[in-house]
């Protein structure tokens, strides 16, 4: 019996040409920006935001 | 074929696996510890005490966070079900927190004060005798298992908490049951109850010495002895004569002779007591919730319709 | 010509230790499923639900799941470094102490001591335990990383690394606490700080254990199986590293809307809802590989486990960040939906890589086919149609429970009382328990096709058709 080893080419045939998803691509950088976007408006520190003052604004409602 | 130096030494790329794994732990989890927003503590809060504790540990033991959460979220509706939203500054003593993650049950964090420790006895011990329905387990058996106070003791001192030794004494009489209730009701005690101003309807109440605008309506009555029975059974009786709660057919009020008018009952049923509040001239107990937010206006005057029909059965 | 080359015997008692442990596993979770909509199947005082609830967790997470990680990862380190095990008597040892661990962990969990930080609820001589059982089983893995014969480290072993790393650090950190007697102690951080670490750990403990430890196998097992290569080395890349660095950040979503400061929850939701680019760097990079050829669905049997399994890592990527954003959170945050997610996750994207790769693991070291491929289709479905009743179900009622709490009346009431709402989910629960029934009846299938091709296969060995494996 011969223990059958791992060929590494056999998982990834050659340097892949493939390129990355156009649309993968997008979302990656979009979340990006929306992260970025979403931290200044729901911080206390950038927009003066909190989770107190938005309870209390629907109090008055 | 894969190209990269990394993706050929092993250590090297261990090394920078853990510094990508570090970032945000440091960042989010590790920093805040040592900041000061982290470390908040209420005026009013204090260690728990020896049977606090123990009840607490029992808390744990039992799995009890697996079904109630202990944080009550700054929500609208969720300050109306459960009361005041949660403090940073209320759990400086929880070792751990027991916030939880599932309301199998209601949430608990203002559960302290709520009810008489006469009401968690008897729902501990049989709690479909409260609610028909209810998923509750029964934990009427943590009355037969005594408290072991050297092991009390140790975890006092583990957590640092001031004791004296007579209350450590003391545990030898109590059975667990005792030290579950009495955590109970120390739980988010820390913080005042929100005044009585945020409600609408007591105001009017308050001002005006209304009469009961149902006071006598036939219908009102039979609607008012459904929302009796949902509601205000469960401690007062099915009859109203009082079990954990006081008689309400009987002439006495706020434990003194002599009855009060409606505007009474409907402050006491809309804002519920705690202990040592006065009306008119008549000191509170405490122990009876609020149902401001449970039950409309109209709801509270036809259940006080329905308590004066049978007070004048009598 | 050596035995011992491949230590298939460690890998197999890793992976038949597992299965035994995912059916008491599976068998706690029916019963804390029917408890749920009949209290007196409480049995007080060990086997009440807060007390059963975290046997299920704690041994379907460590028993079944990280018990057959332990196992593929010895077999990948094996296959892809060219080499045995540095150290195969340590990697039995490996196996005792797992054992050993996850038996005392159900006992003392029976018995009530728990620290009650969800799941890392055992006590901290278990801990001590866990913690040495890792570090012995993550030198054995790194040694023969290290000394390996084939140049180049494969896909997987990142993620096996990352796996170890990552599980290191959060659980030493999250069971740091205050002994007071052999089996109590309290957590070191009290009030907000307990609750920040707990769920740094408790939501890294899924992102390692649950999703990049799968990933290492799934990299691993879907083109061995199949014969198809890896679509994109490069997506490959980035969706590790950032898959790796973005995790850390994210476990305050579970803790929105608590009195943790505004700005980590802020943060933890930013980089959780980035996660889903990660994620789905996986997702393409698994649907684009079958894609070269869609008709291996049909053709070979485990290609839809893959598949499916993947699917649904796709499903669960955004379905969790969504839950993060506070809008979500407020309504479903406490209720049956979070349970619901869960459970796809585990039993639709963890189960079945895992299962695949034991399917192909079994026969490859009992130089044998698997016994019945009619079987582990019906497996395949009955799972497929267990869970998603399981999930469907406590989503619906889900949203019913959050909406029924917030619901108010015209003058400004709460509109239901906490029992009518409750009383809500038991026909939903009494469905949920239906779909763990029979996603346990395909688990039953999967066990009896697996105990027969191991004895099958030791037939062979028997009748001297087959060496030794």
């Amino acid at each position: 019996m011969v223990n059958e080893y791992d060929n590494l080419e056999e998982f990834e045939a050659e340097e892949t040409k493939n390129k990355l998803p156009a649309g993968w691509l997008i979302l990656f950088w979009g979340l990006i920006l929306w992260g970025i976007y979403y931290y200044a408006a729901y911080s206390p520190a950038v927009s003066g935001w909190t989770q107190e003052k938005a309870y209390e604004e629907t109090l008055k409602k | 074929m894969m190209k990269g130096e990394l993706y050929r030494r092993p250590i090297l790329f261990a090394i920078v696996a853990t510094l990508a794994v570090l970032v945000g732990s440091i960042v989010t989890a590790i920093y805040p510890i040592f900041t000061e927003q982290m470390h908040p503590k209420l005026e009013a809060l204090k260690p728990f005490t020896a049977l606090q504790l123990a009840g607490r540990d029992i808390y744990q033991r039992e799995g009890c966070v697996n079904c109630h959460t202990q944080t009550v979220r700054p929500l609208k509706t969720e300050v109306q079900r459960y009361g005041e939203y949660s403090k940073a500054g209320e759990f400086a003593y929880d070792h751990p927190f027991l916030w939880g993650s599932k309301r199998t049950g209601p949430d608990l964090a203002r559960i302290g004060g709520k009810y008489p420790d006469a009401w968690h006895y008897r729902h501990f011990e049989d709690p479909a005798s409260f609610f028909a329905e209810s998923n509750m387990p029964a934990y009427a058996w943590l009355k037969d298992e005594r408290l072991v106070p050297s092991s009390v003791e140790a975890h006092m001192k583990a957590l640092s908490f001031p004791y004296k030794n007579e209350e450590i004494a003391a545990l030898s009489v109590k059975s667990e049951l005792d030290a579950l209730v009495s955590y109970m009701q120390v739980i988010g005690t820390s913080v005042a109850k929100r005044p009585v101003a945020a409600t609408t309807h007591v105001e009017v109440a308050e001002e005006s010495h209304l009469q009961n605008p149902f006071a006598g309506d036939a219908q009102a009555i039979a609607s008012g002895k459904m929302i009796y029975a949902d509601n205000c059974a469960v401690c007062h009786d099915d009859d109203a004569e009082g079990d954990i709660g006081p008689d309400l057919t009987d002439d006495v009020f706020l434990y003194a002779e002599g009855d009060l008018p409606d505007n009474d009952y409907f402050e006491i049923i809309n804002n519920g007591t705690t202990a040592g509040i006065v009306e008119e001239g008549r000191r509170a107990k405490g122990g009876m919730p609020a149902y401001k937010d449970v039950l409309s206006k109209d709801a509270i005057w036809s259940v006080i319709a329905y308590i004066r029909s049978l007070q004048e059965k009598k | 010509m050596n035995d011992y080359q491949y230590d298939n015997l460690t890998v197999k008692g890793f992976i038949t230790s597992s299965i035994f442990w995912g059916v008491v596993g599976i068998l706690a979770g029916i019963w804390i499923s029917i408890q749920m909509w009949s209290p007196s199947l409480n049995v007080p005082p060990y086997f009440t639900f807060g007390r059963l609830r975290v046997v299920h967790t704690n041994i379907l997470a460590f028993g079944l799941v990280l018990g057959s990680l332990m196992g593929t990862f010895y077999y990948i380190t094996m296959r892809l470094t060219r080499r045995p095990l540095l150290l195969p008597k340590l990697a039995r040892l490996t196996l005792y102490l797992f054992n050993a661990a996850i038996a005392l962990a159900t006992v003392t969990l029976l018995l009530g001591m728990t620290q009650s930080l969800e799941y890392a609820e055992l006590e901290w001589p278990l801990d001590v335990g866990v913690v040495i059982l890792w570090v012995l089983f993550s030198v054995n893995i790194l040694g023969t990383v290290i000394k390996r014969k084939e140049e180049q480290m494969y896909i997987s072993l990142w993620y096996i690394i990352a796996t170890l790393i990552t599980i290191a650090v959060i659980y030493i950190i999250n069971n740091l606490s205050i002994p007071a007697g052999l089996f109590k102690s309290y957590h070191l951080f009290a009030g907000v700080n307990s609750a920040n670490i707990e769920w740094w750990y408790g939501h890294n403990a899924v992102g390692s254990e649950l999703t990049m430890a799968v990933l290492a196998i799934f990299y691993y097992f879907l083109p061995k199986s199949t014969g198809m290569p890896i679509y994109s080395h490069r997506l490959s890349i980035i969706a590790f590293w950032s898959l790796v660095f973005t995790y850390l950040w994210t476990g305050a979503h579970h803790l929105v809307y608590t009195p943790l400061p505004d700005w980590i929850q802020t943060l933890g939701i930013a980089f959780t809802v980035f996660l889903i680019a990660p994620s789905w760097g996986s997702v393409v990079n698994g649907f684009y590989t079958v894609g070269a050829d869609w008709s291996k669905m049909r053709t070979h049997y485990l290609t839809k486990f893959f598949i499916l399994g993947i699917t649904f890592y796709g499903l669960q990527t955004v379905q969790g960040p969504t839950q993060g954003l506070r809008v979500v959170s407020q309504l479903i945050h406490y209720t049956d939906w979070v349970p619901g997610h869960v459970h796809m996750g585990t039993m639709g994207w963890d189960a079945l890589v895992i299962v695949a790769a034991i399917y192909y693991i079994i026969p490859q070291i009992y130089k044998t086919e698997i016994y019945s491929i009619k079987i582990a289709n019906t497996h395949f479905y009955l799972v497929l149609i267990g869970q998603l009743i399981f999930s469907v179900t406590m989503w619906f009622t889900g949203i019913q429970q959050g909406a029924m709490w917030k619901a108010l009346n015209p003058d400004g009431t709460l509109k239901y009382t906490f029992m009518e709402t409750l009383v809500k989910n038991y026909p939903f629960w009494k469905m949920r328990t239906l779909g763990g029934i029979i996603f346990t009846v395909g688990m039953l299938f999967f066990i009896y096709n697996i105990y027969m091709t191991i004895r099958r296969g030791k037939e062979l060995i028997a009748s001297g058709a087959q060496e030794v494996a």
